[in-house]
């Protein structure tokens, strides 16, 4: 059987959520969680201070098999990382709205301050339809949480910040490589998505040289979890190697 | 006990609308309602009334905050650079440059440094981490802040105490070549003080043998801070620390009536309105631990901010009344704290010139003499916060009420 490893994005619930489970029926789904969320950060990962960081981590702890490598948001550029470094280990990659490449000048934010807006707006740029958003976890989201549920979600957001504080959500170095990453390659995007704007990831697949870029309609920052079934379509005919 | 006067040299002329939409008057505020001219003003109105109080017998404390319409001072060392200028006798409190948010710790040692010695030794030298929502102006990553801060000053330090050029190859901070000139004028290096009350910067401050000052917590909040550095600080072998280990501020008003008083005070709450910036920059990511993280979400840190006027001053918080009213407020804190420096905020938001010069001459006059004394003797008396009468256990204390 076909593995892929999937690389979560921040604020969402551990696990194979929404098309990731649909996935799982005929592929060996693995969906790591990023050290330093979930659980405290060991004697192993207290320095660890970057993305680079988390992508040495996964391609000395996966094993040399080639196999379908996904992520989305910062999974997708921990993902990034991962590829302009190892890119024969893997035999194709698939992005969903990835953080991690800086495209606009100094004065334009690439991405939405995710570290900064309440979750109410967080969602609200992130769904298409907010108030069907799940499956996700923040500082004060859902309100109805016990306060060790809210205390793991502050920390989760400590260990993103830990990462992705400055630069914000990216690494400047990675964009000099990315004509590196030469393996079959999906980019996907939702109409909606406010987090990360539909014409960044066109953009992005554009520097990417076997990149092709879909984007779906009615959906936001969350695909996966805002319409599983298509998404599962989607990304299983391209792990087939179908043609769109 | 020595009493400081100060004020955050706030801008009062931001539009009521302009506040309520950008979620207050920090770090989010378009400088488009920042005026020149009236600014200028602003600035030569608060240096003379340093001024005044210097010659009345204060001391004096500046700060910085950043991107503020409530505060124009941008460096605590430029401040105390201008205050030094105008003054004479008083002493000047830097407190404090938020060491996490300056980009170069020896720079700061350079500032420090100079002011001492163009003083001819009338610093203070504070350092604080930086209120939560600055780490957005300064952009610095809040997970490193307690760190940064502790390694900052562990370079500031030798950078003034070390005879030899030195390198200083850390984990927040890389010089090849260290040697700061000047060196302070007070040897080894100006007396340190430190603001904050989580229990890790709490027991290093005790360790270290520093001022530790609370800034408008509650006075149990303060005592209990108070309590955690006594017995960390004799644990560690010093002897027991005396008031001037000890520093409070508070908000105060004095008038020749109760009336008076109060109802110019009331424009000292400027300060204490309720919080109203988003969640991550009242409680960026790791800057606090998460269960501190959690009580800001539930609303129960930053207390004092939903106190009503009157709670407030019989909370000691305000110090607002009549001379003898006041004298009688700061005889509290000092019997229930210990505390041997009063920093006094003697203006806020549009309260005028001349309401802050009224009342700094009454308390010159009236109530500075009644309150000096506390704390010089404080070895004769058998106070309820020395050690061998102080059996209450330690707790931790989450956060004053600024942010």
């Amino acid at each position: 059987m076909n593995s892929l490893l999937f690389l979560h994005d921040a604020d969402v619930l551990p696990g194979p959520v929404g098309a990731l489970r649909l996935l799982a029926d005929d592929l060996d789904v693995d969906v790591p969680r990023h050290p330093g969320f979930g659980t405290p950060h060991d004697a192993t990962t207290a320095h660890w201070d970057s993305v680079a960081d988390l992508a040495q981590h996964y391609l000395t702890t996966t094993t040399d098999t080639p196999r379908h490598l996904a992520g989305a948001g910062f999974g997708g550029w921990i993902a990034l990382e991962m590829a302009v470094r190892a890119p024969h280990r893997f035999t194709s990659l698939v992005l969903v709205s990835p953080y991690g490449v800086k495209l606009s000048g100094p004065t334009e934010p690439d991405f939405a301050d995710i570290l900064l807006l309440d979750p109410t707006e967080i969602i609200e740029l992130g769904w298409a339809d907010p108030t069907a958003s799940h499956d996700l976890r923040m500082p004060g989201h859902p309100a109805d949480l016990p306060d060790s549920d809210h205390e793991r979600a502050f920390a989760d957001r400590a260990a993103l910040a830990r990462y992705a504080w400055k630069p914000f959500l990216h690494d400047p170095r990675l964009r000099r490589w990315l004509h590196l990453i030469t393996i079959p390659t999906l980019v996907i995007a939702g109409s909606h998505n406010r987090l990360v704007p539909p014409r960044h990831s066109a953009a992005l697949a554009d520097l990417l040289p076997t990149a092709r870029y879909l984007e779906l309609p009615h959906t936001g920052h969350y695909p996966y979890l805002e319409r599983p079934d298509e998404f599962h379509r989607l990304v299983r005919s391209f792990l087939r190697g179908e043609a769109p | 006990m020595r009493l400081y006067h100060f004020t955050e040299m706030p801008y009062p002329f931001v539009p009521p609308e302009a506040e309520e939409a950008h979620r207050g008057l920090k770090y989010f505020m378009p400088n488009r309602y920042y005026d020149p001219v009236l600014g200028h003003q602003l600035y030569q109105r608060y240096l003379d009334e340093y001024e005044l109080a210097d010659e009345l017998g204060f001391d004096l404390m500046v700060n910085e905050h950043h991107q503020s319409a409530s505060t124009l001072q941008v460096s605590a060392t430029l401040s105390a650079a201008s205050v030094l200028h105008r003054t004479r006798r008083g002493r000047v409190l830097v407190l404090g440059t938020p060491l996490p948010h300056r980009e170069s710790p020896v720079r700061v040692a350079e500032e420090i440094a100079y002011l001492d010695a163009v003083s001819g030794g009338r610093i203070d030298c504070g350092f604080v981490r930086g209120v939560q929502g600055e780490t957005f102006p300064s952009n610095q990553n809040p997970v490193h802040n307690l760190d940064m801060f502790i390694e900052a000053h562990d370079l500031i330090t030798q950078a003034w105490t070390r005879d030899d050029v030195f390198s200083w190859e850390g984990t927040h901070y890389h010089y090849r070549y260290v040697s700061v000139w000047p060196r302070p004028y007070q040897q080894p290096h100006p007396p340190i003080w430190i603001s904050g009350t989580s229990t890790r910067l709490v027991e290093w401050t005790a360790r270290h043998g520093y001022t530790l000052c609370n800034l408008l917590g509650t006075y149990e909040d303060t005592a209990a801070s108070f309590r955690l550095y006594r017995r960390t600080a004799t644990a560690a072998g010093h002897p027991e620390p005396g008031p001037d280990r000890f520093a409070y501020m508070a908000l105060c008003h004095v008038a020749p009536t109760e009336q008076q008083a109060r109802d110019i005070g009331r424009k000292l709450m400027y300060y204490l309105k309720p919080g109203r910036l988003r969640l991550g920059a009242a409680s960026p990511p790791g800057y606090f631990p998460p269960a501190s993280a959690v009580a800001a979400l539930r609303g129960r840190l930053g207390a004092v901010r939903r106190m009503s006027y009157e709670d407030l001053i019989d909370a000691g918080i305000l110090l607002i009344g009549t001379p003898d009213q006041v004298t009688a407020q700061i005889r509290r804190l000092y019997e229930h704290t210990g505390a041997g420096h009063l920093i006094l905020m003697n203006h806020a938001g549009d309260m005028t010139s001349n309401e802050v010069r009224d009342h700094l001459t009454l308390f010159a006059r009236e109530v500075m003499p009644a309150v000096t004394p506390l704390g010089t003797d404080w070895r004769d008396h058998d106070t309820t916060w020395r050690l061998d009468n102080d059996h209450t256990p330690v707790r931790a204390v989450l956060s004053s009420a600024l942010s």
